[in-house]
C-alpha cells in the first residue's frame, strides 16, 4: 500500500506529462489524482496504530544489491504527519494553482514528481534510498522554480540547486562514512542504527550531516537560499516549499541525526541549541526589516523552522514529540500564510508593504483575505486556540529544562513573530485604501477554499492537539532509545 | 435541573461565543438584506443567556462552594495539561459583573453605534470579547487564564483597530497590541518555568507549590517578575501605561469594557495568582513600585488631557496601581474590592462620556459646556459614577477604604499617602471635567445637544442604580481570598484612627481645587514658560512614548536593519563571493587551453613531479595518519 503513494505520482507525472491531454483537462487530472492520494493517505491513517513503536507497513525488496541498496520503504510515528502533510499540501498547492497557467502538463507532471520525491524520502527506510529521493526532489523543485518564478528566477533557482546539491552531498558523504566505519555491507536504517560507534567518529560524520541538513532547514548561516526561492517561485510552489520540503531536513536531523548518532548529538546538543536560539532571533530580526511580504514570510519561516532545532537538541520525551508537532504546525501555518500572501499579490500585483494601503476596505479591498491573514498572523505568533501556541509551548516546555537560556532567545523571538507581523498587517491591510488599488478584481469564494481548509485544521488542531501528538509520540520516544 | 445548570456552568462562556460565531454571515457580508441588527440582537440574547445561567448558580454556589471541573487538555510524554474551572462565589461573582456590565454595554452599543455600518463586526467582536473575559472569570488554571489573556489581546486589538481606515487608530491597535504582548511573552516565560518547577498550573496547584518550594532566591525572583509582567501590560502599568490612553480611538462601547472589566482581568489574573507572584520579595516590592509610581504619574497625567476618554483612561490605570499596591502587600481582598468598586464606578462614567462623544461629535472638553439642563441622565450618570469612584460617603469605594483602613490590615503612612494622592487628584480631575463639560456657557458644539435615545439612557440609569446599590458589596464582603485573614481587628492604630478622616477630607480638597481653578485659562497654552512645561510634561504622559521611540523602538528597528544589511552583503554576500570567484577562476583557467604543446608538457611535468616528490618523502603517510587517528 504504501508503495503505491510513491508509485500513484510517478505514474500521474508520466500520463501528465507524456499524454496530449488539452484545456482543462490537466488540471482536472491533477486535482483528480492528488485527491486519490489524499484518500489512500487517510486510510493508511486508519489502519495505522500509533501504540506500535517501530515501522509498519514495511516493504523489503533487494535492489541493487552489490552496492547494499533495498527498496525498503514503512511508515512510524516520525513520519507519518509529514506524509499526510505532503499530500494534504499538494492537494491545496494544485487546487491554488491559476487554472489559467503556461505549460500545464509540464508544470503538474513536475509536480508529482516533486511530491514522489517528498514522500519517497519520508518512507525509505535504506539510508541509500533516503539519498536517492532527496536528490530527486530537487530536480522539479529546480524546474518549478526556474520556469515559473518571478522576475530574478534564474538567480534564485541556480542559488537553490547548488545549495541543496551541495547539502545532497554532505548527507550522503556521511552516509557513506557511517556504512564504511560499520563495516556493513547494506545501507539499511535499522541495521545501521544497531551500532554504536566511538563519539569521535560519530561527530565526525555527524558534522557533514548537520550541515548538509542545516542547508535544508535552513539554519543561519546557511539559509540565504531560502529567501531568494521563497521570492521567486509562484504561491504554490511557496507552499510546498515551506510546507513539506524544508521538513526533509527537520526530518533528516531527526531520523538520523539523533537516531543514528545520539551520543554525538547530546555531545553537540548545548552548542545546537545556542545556534537555534541566533537563528530564531537573526531570522526574526531579517524579518522587520524587509519590505516584500513574502520575504517577511520567509524570515519568519526560519526563525519557526529554528525551533524544531531546539527542541531537537533537548532530547527528552516530550521535547522530541514536540519537534514533530512543531513540523506539522509550521508546515501548516506557514502553507496557509503563503497562500494569503499570494491572492494579494495576484490581486493587486504587489508584495511592497509600503505600496499596499487599506486593503482590508469592504467595498473595494480584499476584506476576507485580510481577516484570514490577521488569524493566520496570529496563529504564527502564538495565539492561544490555534497550532502555533500548543505546538511552540510543548517546544519550549520540552527545552526549558535542559536548555532554558536558548529556550527564552527563542521565547523572544515568538514575541518578535508579532512585531514584523503586525507591521505587515498594519502597512497592508489598516489605514485608507489608495487611489491606484481602488479597481481590485474580486475574490470568489472558492479561490478561498484551500486557504478555508487549512484554517480549519489549524484551529482543530489548536484545541485538540492530542490528534497530532498521539501520532508521534510513541515513535519520538523510541528515537531516543537507542536500537 | 439545578443540577443540570451546575455541571454545565462551564458553557457560560461559549454562549456569547456561539453568539459571535452565527453573526459571522452578517459581519461577512453574505447576509446583507436584513442589515446587520440582528447579528446585535442575537449577541444580546446570548448574553441574557449568559446572564440568566450565571445568575442561577451565583445563588446556588454558596453552599457548593469548591466544585471544580477539570478537562485534561493534553498528555504528552510526562506533561499533563489540565484545564478547569471553578465554582466559587468569587468566580461566579466576577462572571456576574462581566455578563451584566457587557449586557449593558451591549444595548448601549445599539444606539452609538447605530449609524456604523459594520455595526455586525462590532458585535462579533464584543461576544469574542465577553467569552474571553466570562471565561478568565472561571478559569482556575494559569493555562487557561493565559490563554484567555491572549484571545483578550487579539480582540482589544480587532476592537481598537474597529475603524482602521484612520490613522491614529492604525498606530493605537499595533500599540495596545504589541505592549500587551511585551507583557504575554514575559508571562508566558513564566508559565514554562512554573510549569518546569512545579506541579502543576492549577491556581491551588501552584499555591501549594508556593509554600514549599526549593528555587534560590534569583530564579525565584526571575519568576516572579516574568510572572507580574502579564498583568503590567494588561492593566496598563508602567512602564506598559501607554497603549490604554491610545486606545481611547476605538469606539467608545468597547472602551467601556477596557477601562472597566478589562483591566480587572489583568488584575483579577494576578490575584489568582497571588502566592505565586509574590514568591520573592523583589516580585512583592516591584508590584509595590510598579503601582505607586503608576498611582502617582498617571493621576498627574489625567488632570492635564483635554480629551475627555483620554483623562478618564489615565484615572483607570491610577486606580489599578492602588490595585498593584494591595497585592504586592498581599491584601488581595482589599485589591479585589477596588477592582469591584471601580469597575462599576469606571464603567457608568465611560457611558456617560460616551452619550457626550455622540451627542457633541466631539472628544475635546475646550468645546465643551453648559451640558447640564440638556443631558440630565448623562450628567446624572457623571456625578455618581464620580462619586463612586471618589472617598464620597456612602458609595463603593469610601466602603471600600474604610475595610482596608479599619485597623484589620498592616497599613502604613505612605499607603495612606498614596491612596489621598489618588483620590485628590481623581476629585481635581473629575471635578474640573464636570464643570467643563456640564456647567458654564454652551459653545458652538454643545448648543443643540439632545440627551441620548433610550438604547443608551436606559443601560446608562440602569448602570447608575446598580453603582448605587453595589455600595453593599463592600460592606457585607466576607473574607475570601486571604491566605492569613485578619478575623478580628488588631489594636486600632494612629493610621486607621484619622485615614478616613483623611481621605474624605482629601476628596473634599480636591473638589474645591477643582472648582476653584480656572479651567478654561488655564488650557489655553499659558504664557509663563514655567507652567507651560508642566502643562506640556502631563499632556504628552511625561514624553514616555518619545522615550520609548529614542531608545526600545530604535533599538529594535535598527537592530532589525543591522541584521537585515548584514544578512544582504555579509552573509549573502559571502555566498556570492564563493560562486563569483568560482567562475572568475574557471574563466582564468580557461586560458590554459592555449593550444601549445609546450605549455601541456610543462604541466604534466610540474604535476607528477610534485605528486612523485610527495611520495618520495612520504608527506602523504602523515596526512593519512593524522585523519585514521582521529578516527579511532
Amino acid at each position: 500500500m504504501l508503495s503505491a503513494l510513491i508509485i500513484i505520482p510517478f505514474v500521474s507525472a508520466a500520463i501528465i506529462g507524456l499524454t496530449p491531454l488539452s484545456g482543462k483537462n490537466p488540471r482536472n487530472f491533477a486535482i483528480l489524482t492528488a485527491a486519490i492520494i489524499l484518500t489512500i493517505n487517510l486510510f493508511v491513517c486508519l489502519q495505522f496504530d500509533f501504540q506500535h513503536q517501530g515501522i509498519q507497513f514495511a516493504q523489503d525488496v533487494a535492489w541493487i544489491e552489490w552496492i547494499g541498496l533495498n527498496y525498503h520503504v514503512g511508515i512510524d510515528g516520525l513520519s507519518f504527519p509529514l506524509i499526510l502533510l505532503n499530500s494534504l499540501l499538494t492537494l491545496i498547492a494544485i487546487l491554488a494553482t491559476s487554472p489559467t497557467i503556461q505549460r500545464p502538463r509540464l508544470y503538474y507532471a513536475m509536480l508529482f514528481l516533486l511530491n514522489a520525491g517528498a514522500v519517497g524520502a519520508f518512507l525509505a527506510q535504506d539510508l541509500l534510498l533516503f539519498f536517492l529521493f532527496y536528490e530527486l526532489e530537487i530536480v522539479p523543485l529546480y524546474f518549478l522554480i526556474a520556469i515559473w518564478g518571478g522576475t530574478r528566477r534564474g538567480y534564485a533557482a541556480m542559488k537553490f540547486l547548488l545549495y541543496t546539491a551541495l547539502s545532497g552531498i554532505l548527507v550522503l558523504a556521511s552516509f557513506l562514512g557511517l556504512v564504511w566505519l560499520t563495516g556493513e555491507t547494506t545501507f539499511d536504517y535499522e541495521i545501521l542504527r544497531s551500532h554504536t560507534l566511538p563519539l569521535a567518529s560519530q561527530l565526525w560524520l555527524l558534522a557533514p550531516l548537520l550541515i548538509g541538513v542545516f542547508i535544508k532547514i535552513p539554519i543561519f548561516p546557511f539559509h540565504t537560499w531560502l529567501p531568494d526561492a521563497h521570492v521567486e517561485a509562484s504561491t504554490p510552489i511557496s507552499v510546498l516549499l515551506a510546507g513539506v520540503l524544508l521538513k526533509l531536513g527537520t526530518y533528516a536531523l531527526l531520523r538520523f541525526g539523533v537516531g543514528l548518532f545520539l551520543e554525538g548529538w547530546v555531545y553537540l546538543a548545548p552548542w545546537l541549541a545556542v545556534l537555534a536560539g541566533i537563528s530564531a532571533l537573526y531570522g526574526a530580526s531579517c524579518a522587520i526589516a524587509q519590505r516584500d511580504m513574502k520575504k517577511v514570510v520567509a524570515y519568519s519561516s526560519i526563525a519557526h523552522m529554528a525551533y524544531i532545532l531546539l527542541a531537537a537538541t533537548a532530547t527528552t520525551r516530550l521535547s522530541m514529540t514536540a519537534a514533530v508537532f512543531q513540523m506539522v504546525s509550521h508546515g501548516l501555518i506557514s502553507a496557509f500564510l503563503f497562500l494569503l500572501v499570494g491572492m494579494v499579490y495576484q490581486k493587486t500585483g504587489s508584495r511592497d508593504v509600503d505600496y499596499l494601503r487599506g486593503l482590508l476596505n469592504p467595498e473595494r479591498g480584499l476584506p476576507v483575505t485580510g481577516g484570514l491573514m490577521i488569524l493566520g498572523v496570529m496563529a504564527s505568533s502564538g495565539l492561544p486556540g490555534m497550532v502555533g501556541f500548543i505546538s511552540e509551548f510543548l517546544v519550549f516546555r520540552g527545552s526549558f529544562p535542559i536548555f532554558p537560556i536558548p529556550t527564552l532567545m527563542c521565547l523572544v523571538g515568538t514575541g518578535l513573530t508579532a512585531v514584523y507581523f503586525l507591521l505587515v498587517i498594519n502597512k497592508v491591510f489598516f489605514g485608507r485604501l489608495t487611489e491606484n488599488l481602488a479597481q481590485l478584481p474580486p475574490v470568489q469564494w472558492k479561490e478561498h477554499a484551500p486557504a478555508f481548509v487549512l484554517l480549519l485544521l489549524i484551529v482543530a488542531f489548536g484545541i485538540k492537539p492530542d490528534w497530532v501528538t498521539h501520532w508521534s509520540e510513541v515513535q519520538a520516544i523510541a528515537l531516543l532509545t537507542g536500537g | 435541573m439545578t443540577d443540570f445548570l451546575v455541571n454545565y456552568s462551564w458553557i457560560i462562556p461559549v454562549y456569547s461565543l456561539v453568539g459571535a460565531l452565527i453573526t459571522l454571515p452578517w459581519s461577512l457580508g453574505l447576509i446583507r438584506k436584513t442589515g446587520p441588527r440582528p447579528a446585535a440582537y442575537i449577541n444580546i440574547l446570548m448574553t441574557v443567556l449568559a446572564f440568566v445561567h450565571g445568575s442561577i448558580i451565583f445563588n446556588l454556589v454558596w453552599t457548593r462552594q469548591g466544585q471544580q471541573f477539570v478537562f485534561h487538555w493534553l498528555q504528552v510524554a510526562d506533561l499533563d495539561l489540565t484545564l478547569s474551572i471553578e465554582l466559587s462565589p468569587v468566580s461566579f461573582g466576577a462572571l456576574q459583573l462581566v455578563t451584566g456590565i457587557s449586557l449593558l454595554v451591549q444595548i448601549y452599543a445599539l444606539g452609538y453605534m447605530e449609524k456604523d455600518w459594520s455595526l455586525a463586526r462590532f458585535f462579533a467582536l464584543m461576544g469574542f470579547f465577553e467569552a474571553a473575559l466570562a471565561g478568565l472569570a472561571l478559569s482556575d488554571s494559569l493555562l487557561l487564564s493565559y490563554c484567555l489573556l491572549e484571545a483578550l489581546t487579539l480582540s482589544t486589538y480587532l476592537l481598537v483597530g474597529f475603524w482602521y481606515a484612520q490613522p491614529l487608530v492604525v498606530t493605537a491597535a499595533r500599540d495596545a497590541f504589541l505592549t500587551k504582548r511585551v507583557g504575554d511573552i514575559a508571562l508566558l516565560m513564566g508559565i514554562v518555568a512554573l510549569s518546569t518547577y512545579g506541579e502543576g498550573l492549577n491556581f491551588s496547584q501552584l499555591d501549594s507549590w508556593v509554600s514549599g518550594h526549593q528555587l534560590d532566591s534569583t530564579t525565584a525572583a526571575f519568576l516572579g517578575l516574568a510572572l507580574i509582567a502579564g498583568p503590567i501590560g494588561k492593566c496598563a502599568q508602567f512602564p506598559l501605561n501607554l497603549w490604554l490612553d491610545e486606545a481611547m480611538e476605538g469606539p467608545n462601547p468597547a472602551g467601556i469594557m477596557r477601562n472597566s472589566i478589562v483591566v480587572s482581568a489583568g488584575a483579577y489574573v494576578l490575584i489568582k495568582l497571588e502566592p505565586a507572584t509574590t514568591l520573592s520579595p523583589v516580585s512583592a516590592n516591584a508590584l509595590i513600585l510598579i503601582g505607586a509610581i503608576t498611582a502617582i504619574g498617571t493621576s498627574l497625567m489625567a488632570i492635564a488631557q483635554i480629551d475627555i476618554k483620554r483623562a478618564l483612561s489615565h484615572s483607570t490605570s491610577a486606580y489599578m496601581g492602588l490595585v498593584f499596591i494591595a497585592v504586592g502587600l498581599r491584601q488581595v481582598d482589599i485589591a479585589f474590592l477596588l477592582l469591584f468598586s471601580h469597575a462599576v464606578a469606571k464603567a457608568l462614567l465611560f457611558m456617560s462620556a460616551g452619550s457626550v462623544i455622540l451627542t457633541t461629535n466631539n472628544q475635546n472638553v475646550t468645546e465643551m459646556g453648559g451640558l447640564w439642563s440638556r443631558m440630565p441622565a448623562t450628567s446624572l450618570s457623571f456625578l455618581v459614577g464620580s462619586a463612586g469612584l471618589l472617598a464620597f460617603t456612602p458609595l463603593g469605594m469610601f466602603w471600600t477604604y474604610r475595610r482596608w483602613f479599619n485597623g484589620a490590615w498592616d497599613v502604613s503612612w505612605w499607603l495612606i499617602a498614596i491612596v489621598m494622592f489618588v483620590n485628590t487628584f481623581s476629585a481635581i480631575n473629575l471635578t474640573r471635567l464636570f464643570r467643563v463639560i456640564f456647567l458654564g456657557q454652551p459653545q458652538v458644539k454643545t448648543r443643540r445637544a439632545p440627551e441620548v435615545p433610550w438604547q443608551m439612557s436606559v443601560p446608562m440609569v440602569a448602570l447608575m442604580v446598580v453603582t448605587l446599590i453595589t455600595t453593599f458589596a463592600p460592606i457585607k464582603w466576607p473574607l475570601w481570598l486571604s491566605p492569613n485573614t485578619p478575623l478580628s481587628l488588631l489594636q486600632p492604630e494612629l493610621v486607621s484612627q484619622y485615614s478616613i478622616p483623611l481621605l474624605i477630607a482629601s476628596g473634599a480638597l480636591g473638589c474645591i481645587i477643582g472648582s476653584t481653578i480656572k479651567v478654561r485659562k488655564a488650557w489655553a497654552r499659558s504664557s509663563n514658560i514655567g507652567v507651560r512645561f508642566i502643562q506640556d510634561l502631563l499632556a504628552y504622559d511625561f514624553y514616555i512614548e518619545k522615550l520609548y521611540d529614542v531608545t526600545v523602538i530604535a533599538a529594535v528597528s535598527n537592530l532589525a536593519k543591522i541584521t537585515s544589511w548584514l544578512d544582504r552583503y555579509i552573509v549573502d554576500g559571502a555566498v556570492n563571493l564563493v560562486s563569483i570567484a568560482t567562475i572568475f577562476s574557471s574563466n582564468a583557467l580557461k586560458y590554459n587551453t592555449t593550444g601549445q604543446l609546450q605549455f601541456y608538457i610543462a604541466t604534466i611535468v610540474i604535476g607528477t613531479g610534485l605528486l612523485l616528490w610527495s611520495m618520495i618523502n612520504s608527506q602523504w603517510s602523515i596526512v593519512t595518519n593524522y585523519w585514521s587517528s582521529l578516527m579511532q
